[in-house]
């Protein structure tokens, strides 16, 4: 079989196909590597850094993510020492003051953030872009979008034009890790209501 | 209309007519109009130049040229006059009538107007005598004061583009990639990568269509190198840019200018548009068959931009927002084609590399780092500009030789390198040499060639605060690290200046600083941590004094410091009370000034105004309580 | 509120039209041969010549209407009161600008970034109705568009003043006390930077560096740069421009 090779990750030997992720070969060799920012109908996006992995090439040791980084021949992987955990314990402990909700909590605690040292500002929105990313890739209707830099990012429609570009499909619903896209209770545009009218927390 | 040049042969004859035509003998005025010296009023200086030369009559024997930086813009408007070469600094309108009957009709000096070395009281009449200059290596910035440029004929006149005949009629493709290789230059922008390896991994990455770009995003603050050579030689980019095209096997390229540089945009499309004319661009260059075209494309305001993922994104059309690197662009980046990415300095080096040779350039310099480095030093430095030297020239030999020591005769503290993702470097470094790999093992890096001076007065807290600021405020936000992080790193180190820090603070710098160094997705975020990890590490003490004793001993941060009127100084002229923007001194004739500590906003003004010396600055932020009504003792002392 | 679900994209995005309105348009592109685009200028153009000629009920009754108050809050946004005609005159000549910026780069889509600067530079804003006819032009989504202009400094979504100055805080002019300054600048215009003033006169905004680091602190007032500068020389500068 052409276009196959090996690499090993966390010791094992698995098999990959040439223009797979590392993450995408893990997972199919049941492998677990968590994520958060990742759906497998999109492109990868690396936003969350959740997936960080470890990989040693040519004798250097490095952090890439796992969802992005091409698999290649004789690549040695680890998913999980002390540097990952302390990476993800740091990101999370950024993270829970924005959203403490399901998926955010349950990585937490898994990695043993039960508190942030970080005031809690609940957002509601670790700004992963999925629901940006599903609406302009999977439905193509781009009715949401990133907007602002750094620290003012956030995503909004497009003020008045949203209504009509948005196809009320309620897909990004079950997408949203941190909550701020909620049930959609009328014919509204789901992030048409302001953060301090909504009720948080599903 | 032009004709357009169809050989080496011919460009050499436009050469020789160009310099014939010219007369030796006619005095030539140079004056520099780069943005720096416009802010100084250099265009004024060019109005009433040009105004005088026509009432006296002398526009046969005089020829006003109208230039690009040299770097020292403090002491502008710069004059220079050839052929003998003076060199004038801070020259007004005024001064023009007496410049043109003393110095051009006389050749005589207007001593007043040259530079005084403080050194020895002296006075010196040619540039190349300014201490400043002297021990500088000016390869790619000495053009920048004989050549317009606006008008193309001035660079082919100084053998502009021979390089580019060179290469296209004496050389293959391979050889060129071979003797930029073999220069050992490395690339300017920052990363210090091997320049030569990237045109040849671009050269031999699969596919028909490549790209090559120039940048010019110079987004670190307090860094203007760039500016100066697109502004003052486009040219030299221009033919580097095509130099490697033809090494590369690129048709098209692309200038990114950032759209704070209007003077370097406008520029650079007049050299475009000239160079199109003469032959020297588009289809059938010089004659040779080659085909490049360059387009320039404006950046819109985003540090992050100059990001090389992120730049190619934004000519890209879409968001200017770092990639995650995991294929190199010089295998896939515009586009998905092979794309070669260098700093506008990078390229503007290469013409020079192909006439004088490989083996030249590594003469220059430390073994691992040819040639020269451009630095915009600036800060508490008593000569500041844009300074070319060789590189492994010592930090000691910057600040203090050329940059003429710290200013106002105040103390060293640290010198800041390579921009927001540098870091701070103390004293005991200062013998350190100057090139790429010397710079990262003190922990700080080259950069694009940011050197930010401070002195006692500078507080490291503060500098520290500044910097995460800047990068917070242009992280693109993708990722958690640096949005998060950054956010959560000015948050603490405001907190630190205004009184509030906490012990744990600097263990939550720590982490935060290796998450930043370990996850970001560019460089922008990993190399965020390197201000806080430096300061932490030299300055420690300053951190400790913010936190435990609420103290600035820089007395900048405003929440540790108060304005207080020495009773036995204070002369009651009321200069400091009429000044005050928030009317917080209170006083009156013969009765001691006291100022309101809870309307004081620590401006600074009544300091700057005050004749006797009376106001000083208290850090911790704990005057001695006011009592008003006491009267003045006269002892009529001005400062 | 009718959406397009299911639907291709609307022909003008921000327009909700019925199917006879859409089959109408459709019919005069057929027959005229004008695109969507112009006969919605046309249509424009047209209903402000009835209001000049005193006419209140144009027998035009569909998006037009819309279009209409469209060009009303955007004449309002830019704080002018108009008449009906002449805000929809205004709109009208906006829109034609915008063309003739979106053909000098042959509707390029790559070239948005460029189009948005030269769209900013010459009204000063990027409004609303620019981002849906540009969108139109170039066929990028709206909200692709509103992406980018929040992600660049260089375009603001709300009119700037008249005057527009920025002050440099990049680290030579921090370093030489350019904080300083800016909080004059503030105190002389009675204006926090990123704002503009209330007579709309001037837009104070920050800059990171404009690559004159020798003269710190440094102030660009519509492209004539000031060096040096000390708090006490900001209202001398200013008063220049009032």
């Amino acid at each position: 079989m052409k276009n196959f090779f090996s690499l090993a990750i966390d010791g094992k030997e698995v098999k990959a196909e040439k223009g797979t992720t590392i993450l995408e070969v893990a997972r199919a060799n049941k492998i677990d590597i968590p994520t958060l920012c990742y759906n497998e109908n999109m492109n990868p996006y690396g936003g969350c850094r959740i997936c960080m992995v470890e990989i040693t090439k040519g004798g250097r040791r490095k952090l890439v993510t796992s969802c992005a980084y091409p698999a290649e021949e004789g690549l040695e992987v680890v998913t999980n020492n002390e540097r990952i955990r302390k990476v993800r314990g740091m990101l999370l402990e950024l993270l829970l003051p924005l959203a403490d909700t399901g998926p955010i909590r349950e990585l937490a605690e898994k990695y043993g953030v039960t508190k942030s040292r970080f005031e809690a500002k609940p957002t509601d929105c670790i700004l992963c872009g999925l629901c940006v990313r599903y609406c302009a890739e999977v439905k193509k209707a781009n009715a949401v979008c990133f907007t602002g830099r750094g620290t003012n990012r956030d995503i909004s429609p497009m003020p008045e034009i949203a209504p009509d570009i948005c196809p009320l499909c309620q897909e990004c619903n079950s997408l949203c890790p941190g909550g701020r896209i909620v049930e959609l209770t009328q014919d509204r545009h789901l992030l048409s209501i302001p953060i301090s009218k909504r009720k948080t927390m599903r | 209309m032009v004709e357009k040049l169809k050989s080496a042969s011919e460009l050499m004859h436009l050469r020789k007519r160009i310099i014939t035509n010219r007369d030796p003998n006619k005095s030539v005025v140079t004056i520099c109009i780069g943005t720096g010296c416009t802010a100084l009023g250099a265009r004024k200086v060019v109005e009433v130049l040009g105004e005088e030369i026509k009432t006296k009559n002398l526009k046969e024997r005089v020829e006003v040229k109208q230039t690009g930086c040299l770097g020292f813009c403090e002491l502008g408007p710069r004059v220079i006059i050839y052929p003998e070469g003076i060199s004038y600094f801070k020259v007004k309108p005024e001064d023009i009538p007496e410049i043109v009957s003393k110095t051009i009709i006389k050749k005589d000096v207007v001593k007043r107007l040259l530079y005084v070395d403080h050194a020895t009281g002296e006075s010196v009449r040619k540039l190349e005598d300014v201490p400043f200059y002297k021990d500088q290596l000016r390869l790619l910035l000495e053009k920048n004061a004989k050549i317009d440029p606006k008008n193309v004929e001035d660079y082919i006149a100084l053998g502009g583009y021979d390089a580019l005949a060179k290469t296209l009629f004496e050389m293959t493709p391979e050889q060129v990639v071979e003797v930029v290789k073999k220069s050992n230059l490395r690339g300017r922008g920052g990363g210090g990568f091997l320049t030569g390896r990237k045109w040849e991994t671009t050269r031999n990455a699969p596919g028909e269509s490549k790209y090559v770009i120039a940048n010019c995003d110079e987004g670190d603050p307090g860094a203007f190198m760039d500016r100066s050579i697109v502004e003052g030689n486009p040219h030299s980019v221009i033919e580097g840019l095509m130099i490697g095209a033809y090494a590369i096997r690129a048709h098209e390229g692309f200038i990114y200018v950032r759209e704070e540089y209007p003077l370097a945009v406008e520029n650079v499309n007049i050299a475009l548009k000239q160079a199109q004319e003469y032959g020297l661009l588009g289809e059938n260059i010089l004659g040779s068959g080659f085909n490049f075209t360059i387009r320039v494309h404006r950046g819109a305001g985003a540090f992050v931009s100059g990001e090389s993922s992120a730049l190619i994104s934004a000519i890209e059309g879409t968001v200017g927002e770092p990639k995650p690197k995991y294929v190199h662009a010089a295998i896939k980046g515009l586009w998905g084609k092979p794309t070669c990415l260098n700093n506008v300095k990078t390229w503007a080096y290469v013409p020079l590399i192909i006439l004088k040779g490989a083996d030249w350039f590594r003469s220059i310099g430390t073994k691992n780092s040819s040639g020269t480095a451009i630095f915009s030093l600036v800060g508490k430095v008593n000569n500041t500009g844009l300074v070319e030297v060789p590189m492994g020239i010592t930090l000691r030999s910057l600040i203090y030789k050329i940059g003429g020591g710290i200013k106002d005769g105040k103390k060293f503290k640290a010198v800041q390198t390579g921009g927001p993702s540098g870091g701070f470097i103390p004293e005991q470094y200062l013998d350190t040499p100057v090139d790429f790999d010397e710079l990262s093992k003190v922990g700080s890096m080259m950069g694009s060639g940011g050197m930010i001076v401070m002195d006692e007065d500078t507080c490291i807290v503060d500098v520290t605060r500044y910097y995460a600021d800047f990068l917070s405020d242009e992280s693109c936000g993708k990722c958690v690290p640096c949005r998060e992080g950054l956010k959560q790193i000015v948050g603490i180190l405001n907190r630190i200046c205004a009184g509030s820090g906490r012990e744990e603070d600097l263990k939550t710098l720590y982490d935060l600083s290796e998450l930043l160094r370990d996850a970001s997705l560019c460089a922008l975020g990993s190399t965020a941590a390197n201000p806080v990890t430096t300061s932490s590490l030299y300055f420690r003490d300053e951190y400790e004094e913010h936190i435990r004793k609420k103290r600035c001993p820089s007395k900048v941060c405003r929440d540790l410091i108060a304005y207080y009127i020495r009773p036995e100084s204070c002369q009651a002229c009321m200069i400091c009370l009429r000044n005050c923007a928030v009317k917080a001194i209170s006083g009156e004739k013969s009765i001691v000034h006291v100022i309101d500590q809870e309307k004081c906003v620590k401006c600074g003004m009544c300091i700057e105004v005050c004749p006797f010396d009376a106001i000083e600055i208290l850090s911790p932020a704990v005057p001695p309580t006011a009592s008003y009504g006491i009267k003045v003792a006269l002892t009529k002392r001005r400062k | 509120m009718k959406c397009s679900r299911g639907r291709k994209k609307p022909f003008f995005v921000g327009l909700r039209m019925t199917k006879e309105e859409r089959s109408i348009l459709d019919k005069i592109e057929e027959k005229v041969g004008l695109s969507k685009s112009e006969s919605l200028l046309k249509g424009l153009e047209i209903l402000s010549e009835y209001y000049s000629l005193g006419l209140d009920q144009p027998p035009l009754s569909f998006e037009l209407r819309r279009l209409e108050e469209e060009a009303i809050q955007h004449a309002e946004a830019l704080k002018r009161i108009r008449r009906r005609e002449d805000a929809l005159k205004e709109i009208i000549h906006e829109l034609r600008v915008i063309d003739q910026i979106v053909d000098r780069y042959n509707e390029d889509k790559n070239a948005l970034i460029q189009i948005l600067i030269d769209i900013q530079n010459r009204f000063n804003w990027i409004s609303k109705t620019a981002v849906i006819w540009i969108s139109e032009r170039l066929e990028i989504p709206t909200s692709f568009i509103y992406q980018i202009a929040t992600f660049y400094k260089f375009f603001t979504l709300t009119p700037r003043g008249r005057h527009l100055v920025r002050v440099c805080l990049g680290t030579a002019c921090h370093v030489r006390g350019g904080p300083k300054v800016m909080e004059a600048v503030e105190r002389t215009l009675s204006v926090k930077h990123g704002d503009v003033t209330s007579d709309g006169m001037f837009s104070l905004e920050r800059v990171n560096c404009l690559g004159c680091c020798a003269l710190g602190p440094v102030m660009v007032v519509d492209g004539d740069y000031h060096g040096n500068l000390k708090p006490a020389d900001v209202g001398k500068v200013l008063s220049k421009y009032s």
